[in-house]
C-alpha cells in the first residue's frame, strides 16, 4: 500500500503545461488500492478527461488546475489521513471524489471542519448530506434517490410476498437495507432473513446455500463489482434461482467479463451514460471519453468522476478572482458551488440547501441477453423503457453458456 | 429433498481443500525453515495470474491444465529465487522478526508490483466445462468445484508419498525434526532448504490456481489465503504437514457450518476463535507433537 502510495502521490500529481501560471490545488480522495480499485480508476478516468478538457480551454480564469491523489483503500482512517494530508500539507482549496460511504462520511466531516468545501462524487449513504455540514456537497444521488425507482417497481410490477437481504456490511449497504426494509413494511412483503458480507469477501457458497432453502421471491443484494459477480457465480453453482436486486453500481464493464451470461435478470438502478444517449450532452461525454480511452464504455463511476470535476471546476470560475487567502478563497469557491447550475453527462446538477444534488434520476435497469452477450437495459419508469422485464427462469432452462 | 447440512458439509469441503493445499506450504517451510512467511498467499496470488495469462493465450482444458503445471513451474521459481537472495541470508545472520518483517515487506511489495503491472480489475479463469452444474439431490455444486476439490487431493497425495517414500522428501522430513542431526547425517541442508521453499511455493502457487477458478483473481487476493493457511497452520500444529492437510478441512467445515447455525456474520471470526483457543488449550495444534 504504502509503494503504491507513494507511487500515486509521485507520479500521479498531474500538473499542467509548464509555463503556464501557478495552478490551482483539487485534491482527490477514492480507494485506488483495495479490493475497489478499478472502480476508483473508473472514476479517475473520468476525472483525468475533464481535466484534459478544463486545461485544454486554458484552465480556469487563466490557471491551470491540478489534481492531487489520496488514496483511502475504502478505510475510513485511511481516508481521514488522506484527506488531512491533502488539506494540511497541499493546502488544496476544494476536496472532490469519494467511493465508499463510510469512509466519506469521515472525509467530508474533516473538510467540513477545515472549513473545506468538499464535493462527493460517488458514495450513496444518506448521512453524507443530512448531518447539516455548511461545506459538503454530492454529485451523486443519494440512496433513497437510487431506490426510489425500484420501490415504485417493487409496489407496482414485482409485488413480492417474500424477500431477503444479502448485504455489504457498510452503511452503503445498512443505508440500503433500511430504506427497502420500510418499503417492504409498506407493500406487505415478509423478510425471511439478512445477512451481511465483509467487502473483500470471496466465498458466499454458505450464505447461499442458506438463501436456498428460504426461497426469496427477491433477493437485495447491496455489493461491488468483485463481490457482485462472485456472488451471481456461486448461485448458479448452487443452482439458486432469484430476483437479484442491487444499487446497480456494480454493473461495470469487469463485472460483465467476470459473469457472462450468468448475470441474466439481475436488476439494479442505473446513471448508465451509454443508455442515455438520446441526451446531447451525455453523448457528447461518451465520445469524448471513448476517443480518449479506445475501446473502453465508460461506466457510471466515471461518468460521476467527470461530472464530479466539472462541478468543481464551474464552481473555480465563478468564484473568480482567488486571493491567495486559504481560508478566504474556500469560502467563496463553497459559496459558489451552492448556486451550481449545470447540465452534464448524469443530467441537471443543482444542489439542495443540505448540498444533496435533487436533480438527477437514476433508472430501474436488469440485465438482458442479446445473443448470449449481457447487458443492462432501462425496464422502469415505462416512459423510459427500453425492455420488458423477464421473471428468473430455473437455470436448466437457460441457454446460453 | 435437499438438505442444509450435507451442502454445507460440501461446501466447506471445497474451499478446505484448497485452505489445505496452500497451508502445507506454508507449514513445510516453517517446519524446515522456521520462517513465518506473511507473503505466502501473494505466491498464490502469481500463481492464479500466470493462469489468468496462460488460458487467455491457450483457452480451454489444455489451457487450464497448463496453467496448473506453469502456475507449480513458476511459483516455484520464484520461490528459490526469494529463498536465495532473502530469506537465507537472514536464516543466520538475523532473528525471527527479523523475517516476519521482511516477510510481511515482500507481500506489501508483491501485492503493489501486481497491481502496478496486472491493473487493479478482478479477473476470473474460463470454466473448461462451460459452467456445466451438478446437482445430486441432496446437494448441488458445478463440475469445476468438483475438479478442484479432485485436483486439490490429487496433490496432496503426490505430496504424501513423495514426502514419505522419496529419497530428498524423507531429507526434509528429516530436517523438519532435528536440524543439527539431519546435518550430521551428511544431508546438503541448503540444498534442502531450496527444495523446500520451492516446493511450499508452488503447492501456493497451485493453490492460487484452484483459488482463482473457484472466487476472482485481483492483486490483493493473497490476504486470505494467507491468512487461512496460518489458521490452518496454527490448528494442525505449526510444521506438521499432515495436520495442515486435516486440519484446512476442518477449518473449512467450521467456516460454513459455523456460518450456517451460529451466525452468518462471525463467519470468518471463527477461525481467530480456532486459533485462541488451540493456543490456550493444545498450543502444539491438534496434530502437533510436543517441541523437545
Amino acid at each position: 500500500m504504502a509503494l503504491l502510495a507513494l507511487a500515486l502521490c509521485l507520479g500521479l500529481t498531474l500538473a499542467a503545461p509548464a509555463g503556464a501560471a501557478e495552478p490551482i490545488k483539487v485534491g482527490i480522495v477514492g480507494p485506488f488500492t483495495g479490493s475497489l480499485a478499478h472502480n476508483a480508476s473508473e472514476m479517475k478516468k473520468g476525472m483525468m478527461l475533464a481535466l484534459d478538457q478544463i486545461n485544454g480551454q486554458g484552465g480556469v480564469n487563466g490557471r491551470p488546475l491540478e489534481l492531487i491523489f489520496g488514496d483511502t483503500s475504502c478505510k475510513p482512517a485511511n481516508g481521514v489521513a488522506a484527506a488531512k494530508k491533502l488539506l494540511s500539507r497541499d493546502k488544496v482549496l476544494v476536496l472532490g471524489g469519494g467511493y465508499c460511504s463510510s469512509v466519506n462520511i469521515a472525509t467530508s466531516e474533516v473538510a467540513n471542519a477545515e472549513k473545506t468545501p468538499v464535493v462527493v462524487a460517488i458514495a450513496i449513504s444518506p448521512t453524507i448530506t443530512n448531518r447539516g455540514l455548511k461545506y459538503v456537497f454530492r454529485t451523486s444521488p443519494n440512496s433513497p434517490m437510487f431506490l426510489q425507482g425500484i420501490n415504485n417497481w417493487l409496489a407496482e410490477v414485482k409485488k413480492p410476498k417474500t424477500v431477503a437481504f444479502f448485504m455489504e456490511n457498510s452503511d452503503y449497504g445498512r443505508d440500503g437495507q433500511k430504506i427497502w426494509e420500510a418499503q417492504c413494511k409498506k407493500i406487505g412483503a415478509k423478510v425471511l432473513d439478512s445477512f451481511y458480507f465483509e467487502i473483500g469477501d470471496t466465498d458466499f457458497t454458505t450464505q447461499i446455500s442458506k438463501l436456498k432453502q428460504l426461497k426469496p421471491d427477491v433477493t437485495f443484494n447491496i455489493a461491488s463489482t468483485t463481490e457482485a459477480a462472485l456472488i451471481q457465480k456461486q448461485a448458479k453453482e448452487l443452482n439458486f434461482v432469484t430476483q437479484w436486486i442491487g444499487v446497480g453500481g456494480q454493473f461495470t464493464q469487469a463485472y460483465f467479463k467476470m459473469t457472462g451470461p450468468v448475470s441474466e435478470f439481475a436488476m439494479g438502478s442505473s446513471l448508465e451514460p451509454t443508455k442515455a444517449m438520446k441526451d446531447p450532452v451525455t453523448a457528447a461525454f461518451v465520445k469524448a471519453y471513448q476517443k480518449k480511452y479506445p475501446g473502453s464504455r465508460p461506466g457510471i463511476f466515471s461518468s460521476q468522476g467527470y461530472d464530479n470535476l466539472m462541478v468543481i471546476a464551474d464552481a473555480l470560475k465563478r468564484a473568480g478572482k482567488l486571493s491567495g487567502n486559504l481560508a478566504k478563497d474556500r469560502d467563496k469557491v463553497r459559496d459558489a458551488l451552492k448556486a451550481t447550475d449545470l447540465k452534464l453527462s448524469q443530467g441537471a446538477i443543482k444542489f439542495g440547501p443540505d448540498g444533496q444534488v435533487f436533480t438527477v434520476y437514476p433508472s430501474v435497469v436488469q440485465v438482458q441477453l442479446k445473443n448470449c452477450q449481457p447487458d443492462t437495459y432501462i425496464i422502469y419508469p415505462a416512459s423510459r423503457a427500453a425492455a420488458k422485464y423477464l421473471e428468473p427462469t430455473p437455470w436448466s432452462k437457460r441457454q446460453c453458456k | 429433498m435437499e438438505s442444509l447440512f450435507l451442502q454445507q458439509v460440501v461446501n466447506g469441503l471445497i474451499v478446505g481443500s484448497v485452505y489445505s493445499l496452500i497451508a502445507v506450504g506454508l507449514t513445510m517451510i516453517f517446519g524446515v525453515m522456521r520462517i513465518s512467511n506473511f507473503a505466502h498467499g501473494d505466491f498464490s496470488m502469481v500463481g492464479a495470474y500466470i493462469a489468468v495469462f496462460l488460458l487467455a493465450w491457450v483457452p480451454g482444458w489444455m489451457g487450464w491444465v497448463g496453467s496448473l503445471l506453469a502456475a507449480a513451474a513458476g511459483v516455484g521459481l520464484l520461490g528459490i529465487l526469494v529463498e536465495r537472495g532473502v530469506f537465507r541470508p537472514l536464516l543466520t545472520r538475523w532473528t525471527d522478526l527479523d523475517q516476519i518483517m521482511v516477510s510481511i515487506g515482500l507481500f506489501i511489495l508483491m501485492e503493489n508490483l501486481a497491481q502496478l503491472f496486472f491493473g487493479a480489475t478482478p479477473r476470473t479463469l474460463s470454466d473448461p466445462f462451460g459452467g456445466v452444474t451438478v446437482n445430486m439431490g441432496l446437494v448441488s455444486t458445478s463440475a469445476m468445484r468438483l475438479l478442484c476439490f479432485a485436483m486439490a487431493m490429487v496433490i496432496i497425495i503426490v505430496l504424501e508419498v513423495y514426502l514419505n517414500r522419496a529419497r530428498m522428501g524423507v531429507a526434509i522430513q528429516a530436517t523438519a525434526q532435528n536440524r543439527t542431526a539431519a546435518q550430521l547425517m551428511g544431508i546438503n541442508i541448503n540444498l534442502i532448504y531450496a527444495v523446500t521453499f520451492a516446493l511450499g511455493s508452488a503447492l501456493a502457487g497451485l493453490g492460487g490456481v484452484l483459488y482463482g477458478t473457484l472466487f476472482a483473481i485481483y492483486p490483493t487476493m493473497g490476504a486470505i489465503p494467507t491468512l487461512k493457511a496460518f489458521v490452518v497452520t496454527i490448528l494442525g500444529g505449526m510444521g506438521n504437514i499432515r495436520g495442515a492437510i486435516f486440519s484446512g478441512f476442518i477449518l473449512g467445515v467450521a467456516e460454513t457450518l459455523g456460518g450456517t447455525y451460529i451466525s452468518m456474520e462471525y463467519k470468518h471470526a471463527i477461525g481467530f476463535v480456532i486459533i485462541i483457543l488451540v493456543l490456550l488449550i493444545i498450543p502444539n495444534g491438534l496434530f502437533g507433537r510436543s517441541e523437545k
